[in-house]
C-alpha cells in the first residue's frame, strides 16, 4: 500500500495520457504511455482506468492530471 | 544521434515494389531544419521531383513528428505531412493534432516516414516497432473513417495510432482528407485523395520504445515551471469546459453541455479541444459523433440549418466519408446557384440541392464520396464544376483561392470579417486556405494595439521589427495601425517553430508557449545547443525552402497570390485597425510588406539571392 490513495473519476478523463507519460518517465526514465503502471483505456465514449500490480501509488499520475480525473489523498496511518 | 527527442530513423516505404527500408536520420539536416515540420519540408524537397501530378505514383508523401512529440510537454502530439495537393496543385503541408498517432510513431522508433509509388491493390501500412508490413486492406476498403478506426482498435487495441481515409479518399475526391484516430483532420486540399491514389487505406502504428530527453534535470525544471503557469491560468477551466466554443460561441453552452459525452484531448494536451457528443432526442436520438471541435459540428447551422441535430448528423456523415466540410458546402452551394441561374439544367441535379436540407445534402455527400452520377463532377471540386459547365460559371462562384473555398470571408462559414494575419495567410501560404492562426494575436477578437508587443515577444519577433509592424503615428499625428503583411511573416515563422518542435497549432494552447522557452525546451530535450535567434533563423530557412519548393513547381505571384474580388465588396473584409472595407491598394501593400519582411523580391515573391545565401539555401 502506497503513501497515497488515488481517487479516480473516469467521467472527466479526456484520454490525454499525461498520467501515463509521467509514470513511464518516473519508472523507466523515458516517455512511453504503454509502459506506465496506470492504463487509460478509451472505447468509444467510455473510459476505464486501471493500475498494474506494480503500481506503488506514488501519486505522480495525479500530479500530472489537468482534468480532475485523478486526485491523490494521503493515507492515514492505522490507529 | 542526439541525447534525446529524436528516435533517429526515417522509414521509407515504396508501395510499388513493396520495399521497406529505414535510414538513419541525418543529424546535419536536423541541425539546420530543427525537426518535425521543418525536417519534413527538407525531406520533401529531396523526395518530390517537380512536375508530377498530385495523384500520380510519382508524388510522394513525407510525414514527420517533432522532437518534443512523445514527451510530457503540453500539447506536443503534432503530426505533419507534405505532398503535392490535388486541389491547389501546390506542395502543401498538412498538419493534425496527432492524438495517439504521434507518440506511437516516435515510440516505434521513427521521426519521419516517406511513402512512394502506388500499390497494385488496397493496402494499409502496419508499423509495430521494427516490424513494418504492407497488409491487404480489402477488409476495410469501402468503409468509413469510423468503421475503419474502430476495426483497427478492435484488432490491435486502444491506443493504436490510426491514420485513415474514408470512401472519399479511396475515390480520390479532390477535397478528401485523412483522419487521425477519427477525430483529427489531416489535409485540406485533398491529402486523402493522394492516399487513395496510392491505394493506401491507412497507417496504423504501435511502439514499445521510449522517448528520452537529453538533460533530464533541465527538462524537469522547465516543464514544472511551465505546467504551473498553465495551471494558474485563470481561464483554464473555462477552456477545458468549452474548448473552441469559448472563442467561437456558435452553440449555446447549455446545449453543448446537454449533448457532450466526453471531452477528448491529444496525448499530453492539458486543455483538450475535441469532442464526443450524443444527440439526445429527435429523429437522430442516440447518434454519437466525434469531432475535432464542437464548433465544427455547428458549421451547418452557420450555413443555414435550422436544427442543430440535423447539422451534427450531416457533419458525422461528412467525417465518415472523409470529406472536407468547407469545400463540400462551397461546392454544393455553387452548383445550386448555377441551377438557379439556368447554367445547369435542373434535371441534371436530382434530387435538387437544398442548402439547409439534411436529406438533400446527405444524398449529395454520398454521391460525391462515391463519385456517383453528377457527384463525380462535384468530387473534383470547383475546378471540376467549372470544367464541366463552362468558364462563364465562375462569375457565380464564391471567393476562391487556389480553387478552394476560404473558411472566412464573404459567403464563407465563419462569421468574422476582420482581416488579420490568418485571413491574409489564406492567400499567402502556398498550400491554400486553411484554419491556422500561427500564434498571431489577430486570431482572437479585435484587440487594442497596445497589447500587441506582449504577443510579439511571445512569438519571438525581434524588437527591431516592432516598429515596422506597428509604425505608430505619422508626421501629421495619424495612427498608422497594424501592418498585417509584416506581422504575417512572423506568424509564419512562429508557426514553423511550433510545428518543427511538435507543438499544437491551436492558439488556445500554444498561447502558453514563448519562443524563448521553445529554444530552451529544444535544447533540454535534444541536447542541441540553440538560442532564440538561432531557432528563428532556422524557421526562416524552413519557410523559405517551402516557398522555393513551390517556385520549383511553378508558383507565381501573378497567378496564385491574388485576393479574390469578393473580398473587396462593402460586406467583405474590413481592415483590422480602421475597420474600413479592405481595398485592393492596401492589400497589395500587405503582400509586398510580407515579401519584403522575408527578404523576398517585393514584386514577385521570389526569395532574393542574398536571402538564400544568408539562409544557406543557395
Amino acid at each position: 500500500m502506497g503513501k497515497y490513495e488515488i481517487l479516480v473519476d473516469e467521467m472527466r478523463c479526456t484520454g490525454c495520457l499525461r498520467c501515463q507519460l509521467a509514470c513511464s518517465d518516473l519508472y523507466i526514465k523515458a516517455f512511453n504511455p504503454g509502459r506506465a503502471r496506470i492504463r487509460v483505456v478509451m472505447s468509444g465514449v467510455d473510459c476505464r482506468i486501471e493500475f498494474t500490480d506494480d503500481c506503488t501509488e506514488c501519486g505522480v499520475c495525479a500530479d500530472h492530471c489537468f482534468f480532475g480525473t485523478l486526485q491523490k489523498t494521503e493515507r492515514r496511518a492505522a490507529p | 544521434m542526439t541525447g534525446g527527442g529524436f528516435a533517429g530513423w526515417v522509414l521509407d516505404v515504396d508501395l510499388t515494389s513493396g520495399r521497406i527500408a529505414k535510414h538513419a536520420l541525418d543529424m546535419s539536416l536536423v541541425e539546420d531544419f530543427i525537426g518535425g515540420f521543418g525536417l519534413t519540408i527538407r525531406l520533401a524537397y529531396d523526395a518530390i521531383r517537380p512536375g508530377f501530378d498530385a495523384l500520380s505514383p510519382d508524388n510522394p508523401i513525407v510525414m514527420g513528428v517533432g522532437p518534443l512529440v512523445g514527451t510530457s510537454l503540453p500539447a506536443t502530439s503534432r503530426v505533419y505531412a507534405v505532398t503535392k495537393l490535388p486541389t491547389s496543385g501546390t506542395i502543401g503541408w498538412c498538419g493534425a493534432g496527432g492524438v495517439t498517432f504521434g507518440y506511437q510513431f516516435k515510440c516505434a522508433g521513427y521521426d519521419h516516414l516517406i511513402i512512394r509509388g502506388r500499390s497494385e491493390k488496397p493496402v494499409y501500412l502496419r508499423i509495430m516497432d521494427d516490424r513494418v508490413e504492407l497488409v491487404d486492406a480489402r477488409s476495410c476498403w469501402g468503409r468509413s473513417i469510423d468503421e475503419t478506426s474502430e476495426a483497427f482498435w478492435k484488432e490491435m487495441g486502444w491506443p493504436t495510432g490510426v491514420l485513415a481515409i474514408g470512401q472519399a479518399g479511396e475515390c480520390q475526391v479532390a477535397f478528401a482528407m485523412a483522419y487521425i484516430d477519427r477525430i483529427a483532420t489531416l489535409g485540406r486540399g485533398g491529402f486523402g485523395a493522394v492516399m487513395g491514389a496510392k491505394n493506401l487505406k491507412a497507417i496504423v502504428v504501435q511502439g514499445t520504445g521510449g522517448v528520452r530527453v537529453a538533460d533530464r534535470k533541465k527538462y524537469r525544471e522547465l516543464s514544472e515551471s511551465f505546467l504551473r503557469t498553465i495551471r494558474d491560468y485563470p481561464y483554464l477551466k473555462e477552456w477545458q469546459d468549452l474548448g473552441l466554443l469559448k472563442s467561437f460561441p456558435v452553440m449555446p453552452a447549455e446545449q453543448y453541455h446537454r449533448i457532450r459525452k466526453r471531452r477528448l484531448a491529444c496525448v499530453s494536451c492539458p486543455v483538450g479541444c475535441k469532442d464526443a457528443v450524443e444527440i439526445p432526442d429527435g429523429p437522430h436520438q442516440g447518434l454519437v459523433a466525434y469531432s475535432s471541435s464542437a464548433v465544427n459540428l455547428s458549421t451547418p447551422v452557420l450555413y443555414g440549418f435550422q436544427d442543430y441535430r440535423d447539422g451534427i448528423r450531416l457533419i458525422a456523415t461528412l467525417d465518415g466519408y472523409g470529406l472536407d466540410m468547407f469545400e463540400f458546402f462551397g461546392v454544393t452551394r455553387f452548383v445550386k446557384t448555377l441551377v438557379d441561374n439556368g447554367l445547369i439544367p435542373l434535371e441534371r441535379v436530382q434530387p435538387p440541392i437544398v442548402n439547409d436540407s439534411l436529406a438533400s445534402l446527405e444524398t449529395w455527400a454520398e454521391r460525391i464520396a462515391l463519385r456517383e452520377g453528377l457527384g463525380d463532377i462535384l468530387a473534383d471540386g470547383f475546378r471540376g464544376v467549372v470544367r464541366e459547365f463552362g468558364p462563364e460559371t465562375v462569375q457565380f462562384a464564391p471567393a476562391l483561392v487556389k480553387w478552394m473555398h476560404p473558411y472566412a470571408g464573404p459567403g464563407a462559414a465563419l462569421p468574422w470579417d476582420m482581416f488579420g494575419t490568418m485571413e491574409l495567410g489564406q492567400v499567402l501560404d502556398p498550400r491554400g486556405p486553411h484554419v491556422g492562426a500561427g500564434g498571431s494575436p489577430t486570431y482572437f477578437a479585435k484587440r487594442p494595439l497596445e497589447v500587441f508587443p506582449k504577443h510579439f515577444r511571445r512569438m519571438g519577433i525581434p524588437e527591431a521589427a516592432f516598429a515596422r509592424i506597428l509604425p505608430g503615428r505619422d508626421a501629421s499625428g495619424r495612427e498608422q495601425g497594424l501592418r498585417i503583411g509584416r506581422l504575417l511573416k512572423y506568424s509564419h515563422n512562429w508557426f514553423t517553430i511550433l510545428g518543427s518542435l511538435g507543438i499544437c497549432a491551436r492558439g488556445q494552447v500554444n498561447r502558453f508557449y514563448h519562443a524563448d522557452l521553445c529554444a530552451r525546451l529544444y535544447e533540454a530535450v535534444t541536447g542541441i545547443a540553440i538560442d532564440l535567434p538561432g531557432l528563428r533563423k532556422r524557421a526562416d530557412r524552413i519557410w523559405t525552402l517551402y516557398r522555393m519548393v513551390n517556385i520549383r513547381e511553378g508558383l507565381q505571384r501573378s497567378q496564385a497570390e491574388i485576393l479574390p474580388d469578393q473580398w473587396f465588396v462593402a460586406s467583405g473584409f474590413k481592415d483590422y485597425f480602421t475597420e474600413e472595407p479592405l481595398d485592393i491598394e492596401s492589400s497589395e501593400r500587405m503582400i509586398e510588406d510580407y515579401y519584403q519582411e522575408w527578404g523576398w523580391e517585393p514584386k514577385t515573391g521570389v526569395p532574393s539571392a542574398e536571402t538564400l545565401n544568408d539562409l544557406g539555401l543557395k
